[in-house]
């Protein structure tokens, strides 16, 4: 089916809720899905790329399966909004039954792999109080982050200056990979931490 | 024809592109052992260029030299790459890497680039038109299996920005009015590739054919926001200000980023094909 031009314009316009820099205006717009039927029909382990822990491991994406992951794409260096994205995943961490918060694992890829080394990764995820045993953190080459960014909706784009300008958001992965639900913008997590719930019943 | 004025309340808040330097390694994905034929490459020298989306006092954008394919890659083109994989067949394809309602959807078979309306498979010249229905990752395969890789927005932008006689014509008024023209008539369907005139480079078909992949397509971030830089959601980042488009008359410029900023890694359409770069 092709879109006359003016639908893709505005098709294109109304896309991504991305959060600005400032405290979110509860601005979070969600693709959700009833927990039988995902989002998708895909999985992102299926990406072949390769990758690097905090702790220097190489690992596929496929290795993160058989766990509901929630996964998000930050950078340690950036100040405003990857601060507030960790604390939209720790959020939904808490709002975890003791008892099942070893069944979700938390994902934060890093749009700047050249400075986010895994020894960075790990200082950074210490500092953060990130619980190693259920939170990954990775690096990778930049044509596998660009890869990664594209199967999540997330964009980016370097600037002159050197920072990242990147959309804000969070993807819930069931435990085969598929996407469950997609979270744009930060601070609403309600529909978030619902869906997670739907995936561990 | 849908009016390009209508369009301009939509105003797209973007990001300058910054530095595109020497080429990106080619996708990951595992070549086989054959490879598509060689297309014919045009060599475009470094340069710079102000692009689209930008700040004042923003440096120009520099573009390292590279090749570009002189054509869109065409049906017959698409159809000995998924002879030679498999995988990348319609019927075979991956849902994490096409949309299967759109992939290649036109097409009468796995192996039949042709229509189906009223051509004889085989036909010549409808398999020299350029394939469309394909995604980013069937596109950054085909190119990564001819040792290519899609070209970045920048180097896509740089290349298009010439006319037939100049190099940066973005600020030529006719010319950019002959591309709202052009946009706004494409023929339908595409024609072979070849038909028309090179650009002052000796690329041709960069308008008016099919849109086109960029590797880097989730490097544009838009704002619905119609107000523009005064508006709510302006701040889209963390580090700088919103900005403006440098030119704000240049529609064919604003429907390219706007398609760009809607599409994913796995989207199709029937009007958007690609090209290769090296």
């Amino acid at each position: 089916m092709r879109p006359p031009l003016r639908t893709t314009v505005l098709l294109a316009a109304s896309l991504l809720a991305a959060a600005g820099c400032g405290p979110s205006e509860g601005n979070a717009a969600s693709e959700s899905a009833v927990a039988a039927a995902p989002v998708s029909d895909f999985s992102v382990y299926d990406l072949p790329s390769t990758w690097r822990d905090q702790r220097g491991d190489t690992l596929r994406l496929a290795a993160l399966a058989g766990h509901v992951r929630v996964v998000a794409m930050a950078y340690t260096s950036c100040e405003a909004t990857c601060p507030l994205i960790v604390a939209d995943l720790k959020r939904v961490e808490a709002s975890l039954p003791a008892e099942r918060r070893g069944d979700v694992g938390f994902v934060l890829v890093s749009l700047d792999p050249e400075r986010d080394t895994p020894g960075r990764l790990a200082e950074w995820a210490a500092r953060t109080g990130l619980d190693p045993a259920r939170w990954t953190l990775l690096a990778g080459a930049d044509d596998a982050v660009r890869e990664l960014a594209a199967t999540l909706d997330v964009r980016y784009q370097r600037q002159p200056d050197g920072e990242l300008a990147h959309t804000n958001g969070l993807t819930v992965l069931d435990s085969a990979g598929a996407v469950a639900h997609r979270q744009a913008g930060l601070g609403d997590t309600e529909a978030t931490i619902r869906v997670v719930g739907e995936l561990l019943r | 024809m849908p009016s390009l004025r209508a369009l301009a309340p939509i105003a797209l808040i973007a990001l300058a592109a910054g530095p595109a330097l020497a080429a990106s390694p080619p996708a990951g994905k595992a070549r086989t052992a054959r490879r598509a034929s060689r297309a014919a490459m045009v060599a475009i020298p470094a340069g710079s260029y102000r692009p689209l989306y930008g700040r004042p006092n923003d440096p120009l954008t520099v573009v390292a030299a590279f090749r570009l394919d002189r054509d869109p890659v065409t049906r017959a083109d698409f159809l000995a790459f998924v002879r030679a994989n498999p995988q990348w067949r319609r019927s075979a394809v991956r849902p994490l890497f096409a949309d299967r309602n759109g992939y290649l959807a036109d097409w009468r078979s796995d192996l039949d680039p042709s229509t189906g309306s009223g051509q004889a498979a085989g036909d010549a010249a409808a398999l020299r038109r350029p394939v469309t229905g394909v995604s980013w990752f069937a596109a950054r395969a085909y190119c990564a299996a001819r040792d290519a890789r899609l070209p970045s927005v920048a180097e896509w932008e740089y290349a298009a920005a010439a006319s037939e006689r100049q190099r940066d014509a973005s600020r030529d008024a006719a010319f950019v009015q002959r591309l709202v023209s052009l946009y706004a008539s494409r023929p339908r369907p595409l024609p072979p590739v070849g038909a028309g005139a090179a650009n002052a480079y000796g690329v041709r078909g960069l308008h008016g054919l099919a849109w086109e992949w960029v590797d880097d397509f989730n490097s544009v971030l838009v704002s619905d926001d119609s107000r523009g830089v005064g508006g709510r959601d302006h701040d889209l980042f963390c580090a700088s200000a919103a900005i403006g488009a440098a030119d704000p008359t240049n529609f064919p410029a604003f429907l390219r980023y706007a398609l760009r900023a809607g599409l994913t890694g796995r989207s199709t359409l029937e009007t958007l094909g690609f090209r290769c770069a090296a």
